[in-house]
């Protein structure tokens, strides 16, 4: 049943949308200050190169400029957000051995200030930085052979990190099955593009802080890193978030940071920086590129009975998020499935690319597409219905998942299965279990052709694997006789996705006012405590959490007559633990969503244009705090995803990216989404969850790509087990089985 | 650098501004007159989101040069509200949820604005073809499209 609520569950309006329609929000690009100096970033020309020798004499006399910082500069030079494996700024002469190596073209040389920006941007391409080239490596499977370019001291063979998964016998397993299906999935680079590129302000505040005007998703760990880096305690950085133009995991790494507040805090004088469209594509880190072999086996009645994959990501110069965004993939590639025997090798390994990390999905849409592809695959082998086959083997309630241990309390994956299929209109349950309803029908172009697919995920909600993982909020009621306004402070980042209305929501049923009784104060050190980073579909969950206590306790505190009340709580939830080394073995998350994708396409078999018409996505968000926010997460998720599958392709030759522009590298535009998008939004309450809610802005970007290649193959009969499916890669596949062939 | 004095209108105000042979629109917005409702997605025309109306046509301002504005009348995302009365759009769009991260709508409302201005009842065709060169990452554009119909329904 639900927990009775008032203003949640309903959609009620942004608390920022005003600001954003009428043109006042701020963001990091339009905030100036007087006597403001602007600065150029000079990043690598190589892919791997030690630099013996920076001349910035030129440069430095050039009129106009104030100063140029390079290696010898950072008082702490390293960063990294698990660890400080990337230097700050890479030149000889550095606080640490090993500084001196560019390993990737976003590296990081030397920071010019001046007095504009035209000036600083000049005067940086008057810096002479001398190379010795280095070998380089650029492909994953070249990184971990003997003999090649060691990148790190502490990654042998490149080798970032490995995880087994040894779960059951899987000899025993190959012997039960009696239909086996492989395959070899590749999923390519996706860049963010959020709309605003990387910006800030770094200037030293009234109580002498360094501190940060950026866009960023967690303003804590931003400003961990910048003390670290300038060897400061952390009390004297501060990071304020103004409003932040879109993040979807771009923003969880350091780009212009750190270099903000080292220039500020050298100078003891505000400085600026607006980074360009090319410089944002080429500056901050990528979703990994993986390649996954996958070989899955399944009794005659559709039971799966082994699993067997090998999973490489290449995480490029820098260790970034890698080890967890592997680790979800590690988890996410045997799906949400009931397998007794399971054995998995997962490697994140070091290249001389770009690095890559956080982008919405953290790794589950890598692991779903090859997951969900085998899957796709089973049933078409055995003649089952994609439904009924998922039907007979997703996890329950205290299912062993392939690490050994049941999911959290709260399994709803066969009610979002059945659920999503119903409502889809493309499926109904027979007495013999699940059937598609009618075959698709076939537009009358000779050169077209429909197809219907599906496929299902889950994700976790929260850090996983023994990740410390916390929210601080703070409620105060003040008032007299009555309660005339409630404070919230929580620092959960609104990166667009709409959590300080969903904070407010909380707050106003917690404490029981009305909505516009509420303030939200946030994105800023100085008046938050930590709660974490807008990522892993977490923050309604984790901010609900400490809200809905701290709002608890600052209510008893004003019934006993306290003025202002005021409490503050620490939510941490159940404790998670890292993989065992050996057998995988863990309980890696503490919460889940769960989600189901139903996709029609349409598909030119001349031209190899994808049109897909229609995605009915489902998915069991616990309790829908705010649902045309959810519609809103749920429609933008599966346009990126649609780019993400079918049209989303960075090139990167030699290390370098070819098409940093928004011209050469396209994301969908309002003519490239579907006819029409259906959320089912099902609210099955999560126990741990606030008010029931589960997180849910992720989940719809997962089994998008393998459902749109399962349609893909009932509008061809073709596999497509390489994403993007760009027109020129689907009509190459389809002319290799002579279809289309004019 | 040989500076050029300019005399414009924005959002209904005369201003005269001194610019470079190479400032443009978008900087003088931005920067001259510290309008930064206008946003740069990009400089290079590809985003839309630095979209102005330039004499009621719907141009991207990273792609215009000041100089080329003396004389004409502008309006920006800042212009569309009338005496503290948000336009309809924007009224819409608040209710419609179609804005999320924000940064590509003040484009967006000045392209659907000058839509409206020339047709008050367009078809989802006719909307989607007016919005094609403006990117939004956050909405999948669903509530875009709304928005800008209720728009229309509701007057335009």
């Amino acid at each position: 049943m639900k927990e009775k609520a008032f203003v949640i569950g309903q959609s009620v309006r942004r608390l920022d949308a005003v600001g954003k329609v009428i043109g006042e929000a701020l963001y990091p690009g339009d905030i100036d200050m007087e006597d403001q100096l602007w600065m150029k970033i000079r990043m690598s020309d190589r892919v791997h190169a030690r630099v013996t020798a920076i001349d910035t004499r030129q440069a430095e006399a050039y009129p106009g400029v104030v100063a140029v910082l390079t290696a010898t500069d950072v008082p702490v030079n390293e960063y990294g957000l698990i660890m400080p494996d990337q230097p700050v700024l890479c030149g000889p002469g550095s606080s640490k051995a090993g500084a001196d190596i560019v390993r990737c073209i976003s590296d990081q040389v030397a920071l010019v200030i001046a007095e504009s920006e035209e000036t600083a941007a000049v005067a940086a391409d008057l810096i002479e930085i001398t190379y010795e080239d280095l070998p380089a490596v650029v492909d994953v499977m070249q990184a971990i052979a003997d003999g090649a370019p060691q990148l790190h001291a502490h990654a042998k063979n490149n080798v970032l990190n490995h995880y087994r998964i040894r779960h059951g016998d899987i000899n025993a397993g190959w012997e039960q099955a009696e239909v086996i299906v492989e395959g070899e999935y590749h999923t390519g680079y996706q860049e963010h593009v959020y709309l605003q590129p990387e910006a800030g302000l770094g200037y030293i505040d009234d109580e002498k802080r360094v501190t940060v005007v950026v866009a960023g998703q967690h303003a804590h760990e931003d400003r961990e890193q910048v003390a670290h880096a300038l060897g400061l305690p952390e009390e004297q950085v501060r990071i304020v978030y103004p409003a932040i133009g879109g993040a979807f995991g771009g923003r969880e790494d350091m780009s212009i940071q750190i270099a903000l507040a080292l220039a500020a805090w050298k100078l003891q004088r505000p400085v600026k920086v607006v980074w360009s469209r090319e410089e944002s594509i080429i500056g901050h880190h990528k979703r990994h590129p993986f390649t996954i072999r996958a070989r899955w086996g399944a009794t005659r009645e559709g039971k799966l009975v082994a699993a067997e994959a090998e999973v490489y990501a290449d995480a490029g110069a820098y260790a970034y998020t890698s080890t967890k965004v592997t680790g979800n993939a590690h988890l996410m590639v045997n799906g949400p499935y009931e397998i007794p025997n399971v054995k998995v090798d997962t490697y994140g390994v070091y290249t001389n690319n770009i690095p890559c990390g956080a982008f919405r999905g953290f790794g589950g849409p890598q692991g779903a597409f090859a997951a969900e592809g085998q899957m796709n695959k089973l049933a078409d082998a055995l003649g089952m219905d994609p439904v009924q086959i998922r039907a007979l083997n997703v996890l329950e309630e205290g299912s062993i998942t392939s690490v050994g241990t049941p999911l959290p309390p709260g399994v709803t994956l066969s009610k979002v299965l059945a659920e999503g299929a119903a409502q889809s209109d493309y499926w109904h349950k027979t007495g013999a279990g699940w059937a598609r309803i009618s075959p698709t029908e076939q537009p009358t172009t000779p050169a077209k052709r429909r197809g219907i697919g599906m496929a299902m995920g889950f994700k976790n909600i929260g850090f996983s694997f023994g990740a410390p993982e916390e929210n601080w909020a703070t409620v105060e009621i003040h008032g007299d006789a009555k309660i005339e306004r409630v404070v919230v402070r929580e620092a959960g980042a609104d990166v667009g996705q709409g959590a300080h209305t969903v904070f407010a929501q909380m707050v106003a049923d917690g404490v029981g006012v009305p909505l516009d009784k509420v303030e939200v104060i946030g994105h800023d050190t100085a008046e938050t405590d930590n709660s974490g980073s807008s990522s892993a579909s977490r923050m309604t969950f984790m901010a609900g959490n400490a809200i809905k206590t701290a709002a608890e306790q600052a209510l008893e505190k004003w019934r006993s007559e306290q003025r202002p009340a005021v409490a503050t709580y620490r939510y941490v939830p159940p404790k998670t633990t890292p993989y065992d080394p050996e057998t995988g073995r863990a309980n890696p998350n503490f919460a889940y969503g769960y989600m189901a994708q139903f996709v029609e396409v349409e598909v030119d078999i001349e031209t190899g244009h994808i049109d897909v018409v229609r995605v009915v996505s489902a998915h069991d968000v616990g309790r829908a705090i705010n649902p045309q926010q959810i519609e809103g997460q749920i429609e933008g998720a599966v346009v990126q995803a649609l780019g993400y599958a079918i049209m989303e392709n960075l090139v990167v030759k030699d290390g370098r990216i070819q098409n940093p522009f928004l011209s050469t590298y396209l994301i969908p535009t309002i003519w490239d989404i579907p006819r029409e998008t259906k959320s089912v939004i099902l609210e099955y309450a999560d126990p741990r969850g606030p008010w029931g809610a589960r997180g849910m802005a992720e989940m719809p970007f997962i089994p998008l790509a393998p459902a749109i290649v399962a349609a893909l193959h009932d509008a061809t009969g073709i596999w497509f087990d390489h994403i993007p499916l760009t027109p020129e890669s689907v009509v190459s596949r389809l002319r290799e089985h002579n279809i289309g062939v004019i | 650098m040989a500076a050029h004095q300019i005399t414009f209108t924005i959002n209904g105000g005369q201003e005269t501004a001194l610019v470079t042979s190479h400032t443009t629109l978008l900087s003088l917005i931005r920067e001259q007159l510290g309008l930064t409702g206008t946003k740069n997605g990009c400089a290079t025309g590809e985003c839309g989101a630095c979209t102005v109306l330039l004499n009621g046509e719907p141009v991207n301002a990273c792609m215009v040069l000041a100089v080329e504005v003396d004389g004409a009348e502008i309006v920006t995302v800042e212009g569309l509200a009338q005496d503290g009365q948000l336009d309809v759009l924007q009224q819409m769009f608040v209710e419609h949820t179609g804005t999320q991260c924000g940064f590509c709508t003040p484009g967006v409302l000045i392209m659907a604005r000058a839509l409206l201005d020339r047709n008050p009842n367009p078809s989802d065709d006719e909307i989607k073809d007016a919005l094609r060169g403006n990117l939004c990452r956050c909405t999948g554009y669903v509530r875009i499209i709304e928005a800008v119909k209720a728009a229309a329904k509701a007057g335009g």
